[in-house]
């Protein structure tokens, strides 16, 4: 079989066995990081010193999942501020080892200050296998679309793959060159599409009279990241535009994953990360396949290992083959902890008024806010955006957004209208806050 | 027939498609990665000529679309054996530059566009606050070099030659560039610039759209776009 033809960049690897998984896993994390991170992050050592636990304690997965203690966001914000430290006690090497580091990166700064990341990586990561599954090979064409605070992990696995990046802005503001290079280069994959960018190609599609499906026609997949899209744009965009899209997410923190071409929830690789899935209000593991807060451990980052983080997404995670061979575990985004508002006793979540919202035309891009001071209020307020071009009335369009989300969750809403670009200008531009307290 | 493995352990030679903007026209530039690596070394110097020293670090504040110029820039800083890091150069991100200024206390940030002091402006901080403290602040627009000049500040010029760059350093006399591996000429009251040594992509007589003069070899002085 021909590299073209190939299904699996690593197929010893993405076909593992699952007790060869499990055996690699346990090495890995009890023989190596564990020891490593509790001697020398100083966040990690103080939580477990707090918890009386040594590695010594921690022989076994049953022993990890009983006694380790759990580190979030809070807690590495709070060492941060108590001791001044920027990289919140996790690094466990001097960053100005300039022989083991050659940037300081940081995270998207989506629900606060970005998170400084020194990075010593040098060539691919393991997105390979990911960009191989969308269908790159080398000598083709590739659309690196983002931002520069990502650092050159990205281009070093485009061209680990042997093919060529193209550099486009994740900007509405290069979109003409988006779809320039893309009609003259024929790239064959993209990295990455979201919501925001969506709504600016279509809106630069229709301005210029641009035909999409020409224009992206040399595309065999593309990644759909940051800003989730709903069901009606994700068919816009499948069957206007001619792309098959792969949903890409983080997962904890440690590592990211990616629909196959399945389209069945999002492989992640568990020779590089463990995943649990537990009570998003408790320590218990929920059932394969239910929903609970991502509780992520690093099983090869020796720079600043995350230990049992809890992530605060919600997400389902299933260990059942898929049936594209692949052996690895599948995880669901389903939203953010932290983005749940309770209302009458009822939970809803960003994800459950997508679809309401964007079947009104006038709402159709999907940016919408929940307004929540705490999590559990008494009226759902929602902050909506519109595209001023729709003809109506905002008093009815108003009404029409309330009687489609009270369809849909069975509670109606209070809503207030919001230019869209008054929304996207709250980015970073691949996704807005969801959620906010006024 | 290359092998699948052979091309995995051997890139392809174009190490990447990024552009040239001239008066708002693109032209797409491809570069090699020996390319890459050589501008690198050029502009090394520059760096330490603004003060980076080993152990120090760099905020580079550019946009993917300009990799080819701010890549080299970024592995310049490892040649002196300096960090960099990166910000958007757009208002989004400029709260980034905020952050990174303060926690990573910069010796260079480079790259400040009139967007980025837009940025900074809506989110309520003072640009002369948040950069007042860098030692050498670099800007990437006209724009962003008078407001900084009125802010109290003593910016330098980081401008684009075709697919190189020139930076004043902190004497404050004039972008430098690399007379080595470039040649610029005026033409017309802009400046030209054509490579001396072999690039994947060549620049003949490229115009850059920088209105300006040579003053001496390897220095331009610049009065905004063409």
């Amino acid at each position: 079989m021909s590299g073209r033809e190939r299904r699996y960049f690593s197929p010893e690897i993405e076909t593992m066995p699952r007790d060869e998984i499990e055996r690699i896993r346990e090495e890995r994390l009890l023989g190596d990081l564990l020891p490593w991170a509790y001697q020398r992050s100083a966040l990690i050592r103080e939580a477990w010193d707090a918890a009386g636990v040594t590695p010594d304690d921690v022989q076994s997965m049953d022993q990890f999942q009983e006694r380790v203690p759990f580190i979030d966001k809070d807690a590495i914000r709070a060492f941060r501020d108590r001791h001044r430290d920027p990289y919140g006690g996790m690094l466990c090497l001097d960053p100005k080892l300039t022989e083991v580091f050659s940037a300081i990166f940081s995270t998207s700064g989506t629900t606060g200050d970005p998170t400084p990341a020194p990075y010593a990586g040098r060539g691919p990561s393991m997105l390979v296998r990911e960009f191989w599954e969308l269908g790159c090979r080398p000598g083709d064409f590739f659309t690196y679309c983002l931002f520069t605070f990502r650092g050159p992990g990205i281009h070093d696995t485009i061209r680990g793959i042997g093919a060529t990046p193209l550099f486009v802005d994740h900007q509405p503001a290069d979109v003409p060159q988006l779809i320039r290079f893309s009609r003259e280069l024929r790239p064959t994959a993209w990295y990455n599409l979201s919501g925001p960018l969506v709504l600016a190609i279509e809106q630069y599609a229709a301005a210029s009279g641009t035909d999409l499906a020409d224009a992206f026609a040399s595309y065999r997949g593309v990644t759909l990241a940051g800003e989730p899209i709903g069901p009606r744009t994700r068919r816009r965009v499948e069957d206007g535009w001619g792309l098959e899209l792969f949903v890409h997410t983080g997962v904890g923190d440690v590592g990211a994953a990616t629909e196959c071409r399945e389209h069945d929830g999002c492989h992640f690789w568990e020779d590089t990360c463990y995943l649990e899935s537990l009570d998003p209000d408790g320590v218990e593991p929920v059932g394969d396949g239910e929903r609970g807060e991502l509780v992520s451990t690093t099983l090869l980052d020796k720079i600043a290992p995350l230990v049992r983080y809890r992530s605060d997404d919600l997400v389902r995670i299933t260990h059942e083959w898929c049936a594209c061979g692949r052996t690895h575990g599948r995880v669901w985004p389903l939203g953010r902890k932290g983005d749940e508002v309770v209302v009458e006793g009822r939970s809803v979540l960003p994800g459950d008024l997508w679809a309401a919202i964007e079947a009104v035309p006038e709402t159709g891009a999907g940016l919408f806010q929940v307004i929540r001071a705490r999590r559990e209020v008494d009226r759902l307020r929602l902050r909506v955006g519109y595209a001023n071009d729709g003809g109506r009335g905002s008093a009815d369009l108003r009404t029409r957004v309330t009687e489609s989300v009270h369809a849909a969750v069975g509670i109606e809403p209070d809503v207030e209208l919001v230019a869209n670009e008054e929304l996207l200008r709250q980015g970073p531009p691949h996704k807005i806050p969801r959620v906010a307290k006024q | 027939m290359v092998t699948f493995a052979k091309r995995y352990e051997d890139p392809p030679e174009v190490w990447g498609v990024g552009r040239i903007v001239v008066d708002g026209e693109v032209t797409p530039w491809p570069v090699a990665q020996r390319d890459v690596e050589d501008e690198a070394e050029s502009l090394a110097p520059r760096l330490a000529a603004l003060g980076l020293e080993p152990g120090g670090l760099v905020l580079v504040v550019a946009m993917l679309s300009q990799a080819v110029h701010a890549v080299p820039l970024e592995q310049a800083a490892g040649r002196i054996g300096a960090l960099y890091s990166s910000a958007d150069a757009t208002p989004f991100d400029a709260f980034r530059v905020a952050v990174l200024t303060r926690q990573l206390v910069p010796h260079v940030v480079i790259g400040i566009t009139g967007g980025v002091l837009d940025g900074l402006g809506e989110a309520g901080q003072d640009p002369a606050d948040v950069l007042g403290s860098v030692p050498a602040v670099v800007t990437a627009d006209d724009d962003a070099h008078t407001r900084l000049r009125a802010a109290g500040l003593a910016p330098r010029h980081w401008v684009k030659l075709g697919p190189t760059s020139a930076i004043e350093d902190v004497a404050g006399e004039g972008p430098v560039y690399d007379v080595s591996r470039w040649r610029v000429e005026e033409d017309g009251g802009e400046l030209v610039i054509s490579n001396v040594v072999p690039r994947l992509t060549e620049a003949r007589a490229l115009r850059t759209g920088v209105r300006g003069r040579v003053v001496e070899e390897g220095r331009v002085s610049v009065s905004g776009s063409a």
